[in-house]
């Protein structure tokens, strides 16, 4: 019960006298979970420019050049993809495609090109861009959630 | 009693007694000898009859629910990196567990009441298992006693080395093959018989050995066959060697030689010029009679048989072979000079069976193209009859797709299918609305299709058609997980994919992908793929230099893909390949409108076939809807019922249950994100109970009876996040009645083999 009213004191106080981005940071510091989703503009154009021949080099040839998937591969865009990995975190992705992927040649790929590749595959998705670029370090990742619909949807 | 009589008493006792223990041992149901009547788990199909069948019965409808992991036994550092891919099922002999695992393929022995390792044990190849065609860890091990002490574990290697090891403490046997191993590959040809190379020769194998009596057959794989770097590949062959030494017994060559029966099935002598044929699933016997029933897949290229008219036994055979000598009892083609990748994927499952009051020894396979087949397993004599029907034609040039195949009927008359044989146009068609239905429709205006299984391939285009529509040519219908059987009810269970939807086209292979065949899987103005198989270049040696190679020597070519750290992998890159179907583990890929599968649902079944009355008995969707499905914006606020999931899973079959679990991840009002194992009612296929699951099936399910007296079931998870694990279930000792003080002595953990 205590704790509680701290809580909601903090909250109140946030609200009359801090903008709206400071009360994210409150709030994050209070719940300690993903604070950020792939809807939040979390890689940038620039990174998924610079993912986009990655991925043809690396990737395509098993999941096809639309993403599609294929005989041997799975789609990495749109339905199947989005609802397979909801309720993740992008670093449980990116994670997934360091240890195993590409799958002839795994974990030879650094963080920073997994990272782009993965902002190529979020503008492929539709995922909004923002002013930030994806981190190449999983542990950073681990606070995206990825989630299938956009909240409010 | 007279003297005499008394004097004589012990020695006859004592000789009744011995010729008791020396029938026992005749029979095969000897104390020495494990079996699933006693709690284990034999073979990798449950026993040598590839059933999937266990009378355990503590575990029922009444307490599925109720089923707690036991013990889970993560995979993850059997290899120099994480698998995604684990597909085995454990043996069980006397409460321990015997299994591959990881992308090293090790061996590991574990508890079976606590998942705790007691051995592991691996083999290191390098180069030849970085470059081999089916790697990962595969379907698992075999099991070998002489029921006087002596036990062993056989398996096959990522590199195709037959491996005996002491199942006690996981050592290699030395006195087998050469210091412990038999180099499969010695043997193994290509053309007219020249031998492949032992590090860059393609040969390899992902399902278990079969051991019966003190034999043990071994069969063979292949690449897939979609994008082939020659139809000169290496040749398919089977062979059994003797369990304790390792010395070859016998060789079936799946392609015949001249003056074999079936050589003239190869026209222009394509025989010496083509090859694959393999027999990569399992390997079942009749071990009384002493036949061995070989599933025999495609010939090489999946799609394009130009370079070999005819027939092509024994192509999509299965063919009875003695057990002693390897000769041919009889055989039947199940599809003539296939060109849709129909292999044999799963065992052919022995059961004799009760029709119009007559018992008959039968045979019957399950199949990708989701009919029954089955056959008098002595003679050869289908059951019902197996009709010659006319197909379409083909109008690849060079190709000449066979004029008739035959159709197993039910004994209505009716095909006897258990999933849907092809894509009925417009009654298979989606129709949760209208506009779903119409936009399908439309997309099916850039295809071939026709209302007949076994629709050829076309030459597709992306300024014509795009290909050619079959379903569950590729992944099935039934894969390589196959079916099981009740040998009391005679009743075949399968778990089959209703919603494969394919769509063949081929193309002539680009000037940068060095091949001697005419066409390949592709489409003309899309860019071009080479599709290696799943799995391919994981394995625990790779990445993997060089060795792009067929049979021929294509070594030449050399230049491999990938190299540690090193730079791109060789533009064998992009385009999707001609059957494009979304990975065997579900997904729609294809002509489907909005992100959702071309057909209705179900789409995915777990069927019931009795075989006593020769028709199906149930079908029923297997698996939640998928959450694309659940959760499309399109599809909101109509009530849809459970549509199953697509993709290929095992199935196992106990004394009142039929168990299999989903293959697909999906978060549900009823469960959070995950995958259900389910249970259902032998004879009526209602769902009767289902345990949450942390990822989706990739192993078939398995059970028996460990040292405490619970009854276990294991499964392997993987995909998605969630790396390769062995999970095993059993009920709360307070669901547990106890009926003996020895069964109670045995629950409370006493008396525990070690």
């Amino acid at each position: 019960m205590y704790g509680i009213i701290v809580v909601m004191k903090v909250h109140i106080a946030a609200l009359v006298l801090i903008p709206l981005a400071t009360v994210s940071v409150l709030r994050s510091t209070v719940h300690a979970q993903p604070t950020k989703s792939v809807w939040d503009g979390v890689y940038t154009e620039e990174q998924a420019k610079r993912g986009s021949p990655m991925y043809s080099e690396f990737c395509a040839s098993c999941h096809g050049p639309e993403l599609m998937g294929g005989e041997m591969a799975p789609p990495l865009a749109s339905g199947d993809f989005l609802s397979g990995w909801d309720g993740l975190t992008v670093g449980d992705l990116f994670e997934r495609i360091r240890i195993s992927m590409p799958q002839n040649a795994p974990g030879t790929l650094s963080g920073q090109q997994n990272a782009d590749i993965l902002a190529f595959m979020f503008s492929a998705n539709k995922f909004p861009a923002g002013t930030t670029e994806l981190s190449n370090q999983a542990m950073v990742l681990k606070a995206i959630k990825f989630e299938a619909k956009k909240p409010g949807h | 009693m007279s003297r005499t009589f008394r004097r004589a008493a012990p020695v006859l006792v004592a000789l009744a007694v011995g010729l008791v223990w020396v029938t026992a041992r005749l029979s095969g149901q000897a104390s020495g000898m494990p079996s699933t009547t006693k709690g284990d788990w034999t073979h990798y199909t449950a026993d040598v009859r590839g059933t999937k069948y266990s009378p355990l019965d503590q575990v029922n409808a009444a307490n599925f629910n109720k089923l707690e992991v036991a013990w889970r036994f993560k995979t993850d550092n059997l290899g120099t990196r994480p698998e995604f891919k684990l597909e085995g099922t454990p043996l069980a002999i006397n409460g321990v567990l015997y299994v591959t695992a990881g992308t090293r393929r090790s061996v590991v022995a574990l508890d079976g009441r606590t998942g705790e390792l007691i051995w592991a044990h691996s083999y290191r190849e390098g180069n030849r298992a970085a470059i081999a065609p089916r790697q990962l860890s595969g379907r698992g091990v075999s099991y070998w006693t002489d029921g006087k002490g002596d036990e062993r574990i056989l398996y096959v290697t990522t590199g195709y080395r037959l491996i005996a090891l002491n199942a006690k403490n996981g050592a290699m046997i030395s006195s087998f093959g050469e210091n412990g191993v038999v180099d499969l590959k010695k043997g193994a040809v290509f053309g007219k018989g020249q031998p492949i190379d032992l590090e860059t020769g393609e040969i390899g194998l992902h399902a278990t050995p079969t051991v019966v009596k003190d034999v043990v057959i071994v069969g063979s794989s292949f690449k897939e066959g979609m994008t082939v770097l020659t139809h000169n590949n290496t040749k398919g062959l089977v062979r059994a060697f003797d369990v304790k030494t390792g010395k070859v017994l016998w060789t079936f060559q799946t392609i015949p030689r001249p003056g074999e029966l079936g050589n003239d099935t190869w026209e222009n002598e394509s025989w010496a010029v083509n090859g694959n044929t393999g027999v990569w699933t399992q390997i079942t016997v009749d071990e009384e009679l002493g036949l061995v029933y070989l599933p025999v897949e495609t010939p090489t290229s999946d799609f394009y048989g130009g370079h070999r008219p005819g027939n092509n036994l024994f192509g999509e055979s299965l063919v009875c072979v003695d057990l002693k000598t390897g000769q041919r009892k009889w055989h039947f083609q199940y599809i003539h000079h296939g060109i849709w990748d129909h292999d044999n994927s799963s065992a052919a499952m022995l059961v004799d069976i009760n029709k119009d009051g007559k018992i008959i020894k039968v045979v019957v396979s399950p199949s990708k193209q989701g009919y029954v087949y089955a056959f008098d397993r002595v003679t050869g004599q289908p059951i019902w009859p197996i009709v010659e029907t006319p197909m379409p034609k083909s109008d690849v040039p060079g190709e000449k797709a066979a004029a008739t195949q035959p159709i197993p009927m039910d004994a209505h008359g009716k095909p006897f299918a258990y999933v849907r044989p092809f894509v009925h146009v417009p009654d298979d068609i989606i129709d949760f609305t209208p506009a779903l239905r119409a936009e399908a429709l439309e997309n099916l205006k850039r295809y071939r299709h026709e209302n007949s299984p076994y629709v050829p391939l076309i030459l597709g285009d992306v300024n014509g058609l795009l290909g050619t529509i079959n379903i569950g040519n590729t992944g099935g219908g039934t894969n390589w997980p196959g079916g099981g059987l009740d040998p009391e009810t005679h009743i075949f269970y399968s778990q089959a994919n209703n919603s494969q939807v394919t769509t063949g086209s081929l193309v002539e292979p680009p000037p940068e992908f060095k091949t001697d065949i005419r066409y390949v899987s592709g489409v003309k103005g899309r860019e071009f793929r080479v599709a290696e198989g799943p799995g391919f270049g994981s394995a625990a040696d790779a990445p993997q230099r060089g060795g792009r190679t067929g049979g021929a020597g294509a070594a030449a070519e050399g230049g491999g893909r990938g190299g540690r750290g090193a730079e791109a992998p060789a533009a064998g890159g992009a385009a999707p390949a001609g059957a494009a179907a979304g990975g065997g583990r579900g997904g729609f890929g294809g002509p489907g409108p909005q992100g959702l599968s071309l057909v209705k649902p179900p789409y995915g079944v777990v069927a019931a076939v009795n075989l006593d009355k020769g028709e199906l008995m149930w079908q029923t969707p297997h698996g939640d809807t998928p959450d694309n499905v659940r959760n499309h914006p399109l599809l909101k606020g109509l009530n849809i019922p459970k549509t199953g999931q697509g993709g290929s899973v095992g199935i196992l079959v106990t004394k009142t249950l039929v168990i299999a679990g989903d293959p697909q991840v999906t978060t549900t009002p009823d469960h959070p994100r995950g995958a259900m194992m389910r249970a259902y009612d032998k004879q009526t296929g209602k769902e009767v109970g289902a345990v949450w699951m942390p990822a989706g099936v990739s192993g078939s399910p398995m059970t028996y009876r460990g040292p405490d007296g619970r009854q276990y079931i294991v499964i392997a998870v993987s995909g998605g996040n969630y790396s390769g694990e062995y999970i095993a279930f059993a009920l709360p000792s307070s669901e547990i009645k106890t009926t003996s003080p020895a069964q109670e002595l045995r629950s409370s953990g006493a008396g525990i083999r070690d």
